[in-house]
């Protein structure tokens, strides 16, 4: 019998294709990581790691302050989301709830600078950066990538706070709550699974964000993964190994967040991205 | 001291306005301060001659940055490299994705492993996708040339060459945005309803002319969301040629961001480079207001 009849088959071979394309270059990178120096420059190339050793992570510690880039990224990465999700609820629930003038056209004006061209704020932001003396300090980071990712985390956060009855909060403002108090103790519980699609959100795009980063945070000691790993490039010949090595270890948390979290990153995303 | 009821009060039409303003104040700061005052400042600087390596001082000049960068043909070379991409990347992105889409939105048992193969490229920053590309295309040892070495043609010098080169970075953007079209193109299929289909096939339709009268149709506000979107963060391509070539070779792929950041950051010729991400800044906002006029047109 022709296997090819089968409508199984069809859906195995669907779904290699989106994984082999979707997975390939990252597991290409780990493979590229996992390969000593001797294998990765023969000809012709490899593609199983014949003698898989961990010689190159060793080598990005070792060599790189990767440990350091590390932690940059996630003090930067952390702060941005918590300040970013945390001034975002509270706009989202005015829009959301209360009576707002003009409140159409702060919706459009979000949206409109969320498509501000990051490379035309980073010259005005370099600028009042270096004037302020904050340059190379986390903050000078953490609040553009704050404020870049705040447009799309309100417009998340104001189209979950309006799913959310309107009698619960009236109940616990009986009950004697402030108004804060029942958007604290009401409305954000109830809201958690937004405002976690809206800190994921933030999360990645400030772990991503490279043009700022190297703009406004240059020294050694205070660069992101990105910005340190591009850099490998000037300093070594063949700087593969060390990148390779340096790539996966910033891409574990990435992914980690990923597969947790996939069907809220999916929901955060399309709904952001067609509601507008 | 005790007040009475204070927040019964705060149904009442004033002081819930007040509140509101109270609510949207860190954010106004926010933005005011990182995305608002910076475009003020930047326009205002866009009209001096400010170049921090030749003096420490402004001097006023006008639209002199504009008319200089109408004469560049560096900056003609960086917007004609940028609509290249924007032409090349936004439809290869649209076609790729809209295919992994339809792919992804077959009935498996399990979801997961398509879901997670959408967004792993979508999640990968732009500057490690570059990286891994660069050394997918590196001329020795890449992946690329020895696929083609094997099938019997000859090892390229990709990123070394102009046109190979943009090819390569074209290559890269399509796959890295796919994935975010696909995503967006997949919750679009998935409300359709399935009803539709039926109806097609009882009408004798074929799987093709279902595709073309049922899905497409229906999927139309999703391409237009996708398209703008793309078309947007296309004009503001910096990361992905930045790893894999920095410009090169020569300014071959050097994009209008690039140019911003060479002129602006690195030669410290803030007056020139403001006047640059001036126009960088209007063509990306140009493009935002048909967006803009787009999702009103959808809400009514």
């Amino acid at each position: 019998m022709n296997p090819f009849k089968n409508p199984r088959i069809w859906l195995w071979i669907a779904a290699a294709i989106v994984v082999v394309n979707g997975f390939f270059p990252s597991v290409w990178i780990f493979f590229t990581s996992i390969k000593g120096e001797a294998e990765l420059t023969r000809i012709p190339i490899t593609y199983w790691p014949e003698k898989p050793t961990l010689q190159n992570y060793v080598q990005a510690f070792r060599e790189q302050p990767l440990g350091r880039y590390f932690l940059n990224s996630t003090i930067v990465a952390v702060g941005s989301t918590v300040l970013c999700v945390g001034v975002a609820s509270l706009a989202a629930y005015a829009l959301a709830r209360l009576q707002v003038p003009r409140r159409n056209l702060i919706m459009s004006l979000l949206v409109g600078v969320s498509m501000f061209p990051v490379a035309s704020l980073m010259v005005p932001l370099y600028q009042i950066f270096v004037e302020l003396g904050l340059r190379n300090t986390y903050l000078a980071l953490i609040l553009p990538h704050a404020a870049l990712s705040l447009p799309v985390a309100t417009l998340t956060l104001v189209s979950f706070f309006a799913g959310i009855p309107k009698d619960l909060e009236s109940a616990a403002m009986v009950d004697g709550s402030t108004r804060l108090g029942a958007l604290w103790y009401v409305v954000v519980p109830l809201s958690a699974p937004g405002v976690f699609t809206a800190a994921i959100l933030a999360f990645v795009n400030s772990w991503d964000e490279f043009l700022l980063a190297s703009t406004l945070l240059p020294a050694k000691a205070m660069r992101t993964l990105p910005v340190g790993i591009q850099l490998y490039q000037g300093e070594y010949v063949f700087p593969w190994p060390l990148i390779s090595a340096a790539l996966v270890v910033a891409l574990v948390p990435l992914a980690l967040v990923i597969a947790l979290f996939q069907e809220r990153v999916v929901g955060g995303l399309t709904q952001g991205g067609v509601k507008g | 001291m005790m007040r009475p009821q204070p927040y019964r009060r705060s149904f009442g039409d004033l002081s819930e306005r007040t509140l509101a303003l109270w609510l949207l104040l860190p954010a106004a700061l926010l933005l005011g301060f990182v995305a608002l005052y910076p475009v003020v400042r930047l326009v205002y600087t866009s009209f001096f001659q400010y170049q921090l390596t030749l003096s420490p001082e402004a001097s006023f000049n006008g639209l002199g940055n504009y008319a200089a960068a109408l004469g560049d043909p560096r900056f003609w070379n960086a917007l004609k490299n940028t609509a290249l991409i924007v032409l090349i990347t936004v439809p290869g992105a649209l076609v790729l994705g809209l295919g992994l889409a339809l792919l992804a939105n077959l009935p498996f048992r399990y979801k997961w492993p398509v879901r997670l193969g959408l967004l792993l490229p979508w999640a990968l920053p732009l500057v490690f996708v570059g990286l891994i590309f660069q050394w997918f295309f590196d001329s020795q040892y890449g992946v690329v040339n020895d696929v083609i070495v094997r099938l019997g043609g000859e090892r390229q010098f990709w990123l070394f060459k102009p046109d190979l080169a943009f090819i390569a970075i074209c290559w890269t953007i399509i796959w890295k945005t796919s994935s975010f079209v696909a995503l967006i193109l997949l919750a679009g299929l998935q409300t359709i309803p399935k009803e539709l289909y039926e109806a097609a096939a009882v009408d004798g339709a074929t799987r093709w002319q279902a595709f073309w009268r049922v899905t497409l149709p229906l999927l139309v506000p999703s391409i237009l969301v996708a398209l703008i979107f793309r078309t947007i963060t296309a004009f503001q391509t910096f990361d992905i040629p930045y790893a894999m070539t920095k410009g090169g070779p020569g300014n071959a792929t050097e994009t209008l961001a690039m140019y911003v950041r060479v002129t602006s950051i690195e030669n410290l010729n803030f007056g020139y480079g403001s006047a640059l991400a001036v126009l960088l800044f209007l063509l990306s906002m140009a493009i935002t207001l048909v967006y803009l006029r787009y999702i009103r047109g959808a809400e009514d």
